[in-house]
């Protein structure tokens, strides 16, 4: 209490606002409570956006950490070469490469069959992981079926599946891919790469440990492939990613808009509360003008008391707003605490500024329009 | 000159839609340290508006105006506010009193803006020598009207002024009570050599003062 004191001691204004503000209680806690909503609604709005962007960045999963390199048929070039997959394993400094070819094939197990793409590829562990079974780390004989055809033809590993004639051995089921995948192992079969037709590739696939690291191979390749002439066309996943992000940037930024036009009309109903206490108060502040108080004083003082409710809505609106969150993050991410991140406080930041900045501003005319009457109009009965 | 305050030939004139209001008529008035002068005349007479040319509240449309000797006519805002801090006590006739502030905080009341760390000594002292040392943290409400009279006396004097001017001082107050508030103006000039200047109707103030102006319409009589 003695800070307290003292500090209205020092700054007399805050001591004349607090108590202005406690002579009309319900006036001023419904002033207060506008800025709570409206403080409430950028923030948790905020909050909401980045809610949905963490959630949609869960389900996208890795795929900014992709890219895949295909040859360029504009200009002619219709595979890709062993020359080509060493440049770009040179030119990948981070990340693994994975030379692939593909084909669409009949295949079959017993009286099931189906036609479905096979893919070549040396390494498939490097993309994929097994559900049943276990990948070889060079693929040299046996298949990797995906889930969705495993489940078609009713397969374990250790079966036989017969891919265009040619019996193999099922070495793994692949487990199912979620989101977006460059190769989609889910409705394909996948074996040694000598045994799908062709010298060259359809596609590189490179899987780098981070967008950052995918996004500077993915420039890397570029320079060292395309220096000459385009041969390949590179195509970042990371791309998507970035045109999500940016869309969830725009939702965002369009959410916080509609919280914010709440928190004008709290800034109206605070401009009509000090205009209306400042009327009331005419002979009072005719007063203090007439005892030698200046203009100057006089302002400070309203804006003082605008800013006491700007702040008082502020806080209180941060702290519901974090409860709001923490509650629409455990409920949507099952994880409370990610609510407890630097996007997020940047919102509540925002937002009690834009609350305590709406009160001030709301302030202004009132206090200039007290400070300029003339006291005797004012003291005049 | 000795005189502490001083109007010269002074006019004002409102302009209210087209028709001229001439409220103070080629008005001359002084008053010294210590004096007691009362302005009487009926309502209407330009007492209210002489009084808020003496106070620095009013500027006059002509003449000049002499506060301690120097011409203060022609001031900005900023500098009258300035000079009604140091020369001018004022007390009003419903006491103005700001509500939500104790009986010490109301005195302390014009010094609040500003530096000043004896203010609420002094504030304490006025307030005992008014008679209320017993009610300094009172509301307002708390006290009957006389007492808030007393402490608006004292929170005119708060900053040691050389002038109180009182608008109707006993208008809201019974024959007892305005006869103490009027004791206490007697006692001030005497030893505080501060000029009251009070406008009134009331008759019994008359008693008490050195001097009467009588204004009727607009005119010194």
């Amino acid at each position: 209490m003695s800070v307290l004191d003292d500090l209205f001691r020092r700054v007399p204004a805050l001591l004349m606002a607090r108590r202005n503000l406690s002579r009309n209680r319900i006036r001023s806690g419904l002033a207060v409570l506008g800025i709570i909503i409206g403080v409430l609604a950028i923030a948790s709005l905020g909050m909401f956006g980045t809610t949905l962007r963490t959630g949609a960045t869960q389900q996208l999963g890795d795929i900014g950490n992709e890219i895949s390199v295909s040859p360029n048929f504009q200009e002619g070039i219709e595979e890709l070469t062993e020359r080509d997959v060493d440049e770009i394993r040179r030119a990948v400094t981070d990340g693994a490469v994975v030379p692939v070819r593909s084909e669409s094939k009949l295949v079959s197990r017993g009286d099931r069959q189906t036609v479905t793409t096979v893919y070549g590829m040396e390494d498939p562990g490097a993309l994929y992981e097994a559900e049943e079974g276990r990948i070889p780390d060079r693929l040299r004989q046996g298949a990797l079926v995906g889930s969705g055809t495993a489940g078609l033809l009713d397969v374990e590993p250790g079966n036989t599946i017969s891919v265009d004639g040619r019996t193999y051995r099922v070495s793994a089921v692949l487990a199912e891919q979620q989101g977006i995948s460059l190769v989609s192992p889910n409705n394909a079969v996948i074996v040694p790469v000598e045994d799908v037709n062709g010298t060259g590739y359809s596609q590189v696939v490179v899987s780098a440990d981070s967008g950052q690291a995918a996004n500077e191979s993915a420039v890397a390749i570029r320079e060292a492939l395309n220096e000459r002439e385009e041969r390949v066309s590179v195509f970042e996943l990371q791309s998507i990613t970035a045109g999500i992000n940016e869309f969830f940037g725009i939702l965002n930024a369009f959410l916080i808009g509609i919280g914010s036009i709440s928190l004008v009309v709290a800034g109206v109903s605070i401009l009509n509360v000090m205009l209306m206490s400042t009327i009331e108060r005419r002979q009072e502040i005719g007063v203090l003008r007439a005892v030698g108080v200046q203009r100057g004083d006089v302002i400070r003082m309203i804006l003082a008391e605008a800013g006491l409710l700007g702040v008082a809505g502020g806080v209180i609106g941060a702290i519901l707003a974090v409860g709001a969150g923490v509650a629409l993050n455990a409920f949507v991410l099952n994880d409370p605490l990610a609510t407890f991140q630097a996007a997020n406080l940047l919102y509540i930041v925002l937002a009690v500024g834009f609350g305590v900045g709406t009160s001030v501003l709301s302030g202004l005319y009132p206090a200039w329009k007290a400070a300029n009457e003339r006291p005797v109009e004012a003291l005049r009965k | 000159m000795n005189h502490i305050i001083e109007l010269q030939r002074v006019w004002k004139r409102y302009d209210t839609g087209g028709e001229v209001v001439e409220a103070l008529k080629d008005v001359d008035f002084h008053a010294d340290p210590g004096e007691f002068v009362t302005v009487m005349g009926p309502s209407g007479s330009g007492k209210s508006t002489m009084l808020n040319v003496l106070g620095l509240l009013d500027t006059p449309t002509e003449g000049t105006v002499y506060l301690d000797g120097q011409d203060v006519t022609d001031l900005s805002d900023r500098e009258m506010t300035v000079h009604r801090k140091r020369f001018i006590g004022f007390i009003f006739q419903s006491f103005h009193l700001i509500p939500t502030l104790s009986a010490l905080e109301n005195v302390e009341m014009p010094t609040l803006f500003g530096d000043d760390p004896t203010a609420r000594d002094r504030a304490t002292r006025l307030l005992e020598r008014v008679g209320l040392g017993e009610r300094l943290d009172h509301r307002p409400d708390q006290l009957s009207g006389g007492q808030k009279q007393r402490v608006a006396i004292a929170r005119a004097l708060i900053n040691e002024p050389r002038i109180l001017l009182a608008d109707e001082p006993t208008g809201n107050l019974d024959r007892a009570t305005g006869r103490s508030v009027l004791d206490l103006f007697d006692e001030i000039r005497r030893e505080d050599d501060v000029a009251v200047i009070a406008v009134t109707h009331d008759p019994q103030i008359g008693d008490y003062a050195d001097r009467t102006v009588e204004l009727i319409d607009g005119r010194i009589q």
